[in-house]
């Protein structure tokens, strides 16, 4: 019979492990649920993948050792389980993902839609946001979330000059098709 | 101008509304104990994968009295439990949580996609190739043994034609198999490139 004894520093690091991701958990709830939406359109799928990074965001604090930010911490291991999920789908899915060059405008609707729906102009990003590779993603969300070019660049490895262009880029896609009343910029 | 309307654009996703959901550690303990008893029946499936494999050859080897077909069982057996095991090995090779932290996005996906494209293209040396020699043998000495039955010689052209044709359209499912399985390593191949050509300017 296999008898595992717990002894007091491993009961410390797993007291630590879990304090570590209730204040996380605490700090980030809510990015965490956008960033997910950025990932999965499926409302149940979607929950299962918020589950699946928190799962991982507490196993992952048992090696938390200070080298990077909580916060680059967590948005790593949100980013990758979420690129993870991608990769596993795309086997049951032959949906093209396409990068910030190539995405095509989207057909929206009425002139006055922009002002009209907040939950339509939501929607819509975040549909486009899907449609996006899992890099770009990365970076218009870490965007839409107010981080700047330098924390975008460590979160994802991209260097900051590349990622101030992708921001550039989106930016002007972002313009394009969400504030020109409709006409989607053409 | 763009840019405030972006920053509204971003004001607007960050404040959307989100219903709350609360995720207790119990619920990830318990999420955590499923996923290794997921892992737990998926290798009681490889196992009896395995002992499938032992048994239908086995019984080969038990019941015909051919030396090439024993030897072919025989064969199957080890090529088969080679590439369970070799199945087992590489499915087993994923990234631990903590390793998710330590690696950017842009490397932790590469990483990820190289892992996926060497699977598909060894499929043929790990998966398929095992089973070569042994089927090869298998079928040879199954033929010679049918042959040698008492009323073969009337049907012989019928028992060559039908060994010639099995023979044939399990070259073909091996082929086609490792056909596609090298194309879809290609494609990998292509978004990994893509990849380290970012990782290169970083």
């Amino acid at each position: 019979m296999n008898v595992t004894v717990e002894t007091a520093p491993t009961r410390e690091a797993a007291s630590r492990q879990d304090e570590m991701y209730r204040e996380a958990a605490a700090a980030f709830a809510q990015t965490l649920q956008r960033l997910a939406r950025g990932y999965e359109s499926d409302a149940d799928r979607r929950l299962d993948l918020l589950q699946e990074i928190h799962l991982a965001l507490w196993q992952s604090f048992e090696g938390f050792d200070g080298r990077c930010s909580l916060r680059t911490w967590v948005y790593r291991v949100a980013h990758n389980v979420a690129t993870s999920h991608v990769i596993r789908e795309r086997r049951f899915n032959s949906r093209t993902l396409v990068g910030l060059d190539e995405i095509e405008p989207p057909s929206t609707g009425h002139d006055g839609e922009r002002s009209a729906d907040r939950r339509i102009v939501l929607e819509k990003l975040a549909h486009m946001i899907r449609s996006l590779t899992p890099v770009d993603r990365q970076v218009i969300l870490s965007y839409l979330e107010g981080l700047d070019a330098a924390s975008i660049a460590e979160i994802t490895g991209i260097s900051a000059g590349n990622v101030a262009t992708k921001i550039h880029r989106i930016k002007l896609l972002l313009a394009r098709r969400f504030h020109q009343g409709g006409h989607d910029g053409k | 101008m763009a840019s405030e309307s972006n920053d509204g654009l971003a004001t607007l996703w960050q404040g959307q509304p989100v219903t709350r959901i609360e995720i207790s550690l119990d619920q990830l303990r318990w999420r955590a104990r499923r996923f290794e008893s997921r892992i737990h029946w998926r290798n009681l499936r490889e196992y009896a994968a395995g002992a499938l494999v032992v048994g239908v050859f086995g019984y080969y080897v038990w019941r015909i009295p051919a030396p090439l077909v024993r030897l072919g069982s025989m064969l199957v057996i080890v090529g088969g439990l080679f590439a369970l095991r070799s199945l087992h090995v590489r499915g087993a090779s994923g990234s631990a949580p903590v390793n998710m932290a330590f690696s950017s996005c842009l490397e932790f996906h590469r990483r990820q996609l190289e892992r996926q494209r060497d699977l598909l293209r060894d499929v043929w040396t790990w998966y398929l190739l095992p089973f070569v020699p042994g089927l090869a043998v298998f079928l040879v000495g199954l033929l010679g043994w049918t042959l040698a039955q008492p009323n073969a010689p009337a049907h012989r052209q019928l028992i060559v034609g039908a060994f010639v044709a099995t023979a044939l359209g399990c070259g073909l499912v091996l082929a086609a198999v490792g056909r596609l399985n090298r194309w879809a390593a290609r494609k990998l191949q292509r978004e990994i490139d893509a990849l380290a050509a970012l990782e290169e300017k970083s």
